[in-house]
């Protein structure tokens, strides 16, 4: 199982607890981060309530909703495991502050995509993707397989196979040293 | 391996802005629209045109397009 908080390639990596609720509801409620998330109530209330359930469903092995930040605690970004049955598990809910490193959200990707395949042993990840979110299709596609799309979304999943691509592809551009 | 194909190659990644606003000397950090996402579109699109891997410090020394085609350039020639 995986060790947290991680540190790696210069990012912190930990589970989101309820006092997160203020910085993850700036996130989905930016416009222009949010275009391509489902909406949310803005209120700060609602989102602790949701972190609340949240924990306990990652008490149970069910989720596990992960916040990065950097090395000075100053959070940055937040990713989620979910639908979590036999070995697949489906990744999404990205979300990223505007005007960091570019490279961190691929060191973001790195840290959670080793996560699954060699930290928690799935042997398959799906996503979907809204489709007018076109480079994050385009770059999904490299690695992920499409299964299927309705009006709103792209279905993918990725192997242990396609992994292994992906790790290489990412390691050779962010070169992790740290 | 030309410039101007490079240019448009790389304007391709951008969803939102016109291809006819690029140039070589493009400062392409400073426009709204640049992100992780987008530099990942232009290493994957140098690696499947060009067949060549662009890394993090490459992008992030890069002001100008040209920056970018001039790296290209000098990996597939090394």
């Amino acid at each position: 199982m995986i060790q947290l908080p991680a540190h790696q390639y210069g990012l912190i990596f930990r589970l989101v607890e309820e006092q997160d609720a203020e910085f993850i509801l700036s996130l989905r409620t930016d416009p222009r981060l949010a275009k391509h998330v489902s909406p949310v109530s803005n209120e700060l209330e609602a989102q602790q309530a949701w972190i609340r359930k949240y924990k306990e469903r990652e008490a149970r092995g069910l989720e596990y909703y992960f916040l990065y930040t950097d090395e000075q605690n100053e959070p940055l970004g937040v990713f989620r495991l979910y639908n979590i049955e036999h070995n697949t598990v489906t990744s999404g809910s990205w979300l990223a502050k505007s005007g960091q490193d570019e490279l961190n959200s691929i060191r973001a990707d790195l840290f959670l995509t080793t996560a699954i395949f060699e930290e928690f042993k799935f042997d398959r990840c799906v996503i979907d993707v809204r489709k007018d979110n076109k480079k994050l299709l385009r770059y999904h596609k490299m690695f992920f397989t499409v299964t299927s799309e309705d009006d709103l979304n792209v279905y993918m999943y990725m192997n242990a196979a396609d992994y292994q691509r992906k790790k290489e592809f990412l390691t050779s551009i962010i070169q992790p040293s740290i | 391996m030309n410039i101007e194909t490079f240019v448009q190659e790389f304007a391709e990644q951008f969803d939102e802005i016109p291809a006819d606003q690029f140039a070589a000397d493009t400062l392409f950090k400073e426009n709204d629209e640049w992100s992780s996402m987008t530099a990942l579109s232009v290493i994957a699109m140098v690696d499947q045109n060009y067949s060549v891997r662009l890394t993090g410090d490459d992008v992030r020394k890069s002001s100008t397009i040209e920056d970018i085609y001039n790296i290209v350039a000098s990996k597939q020639n090394a």
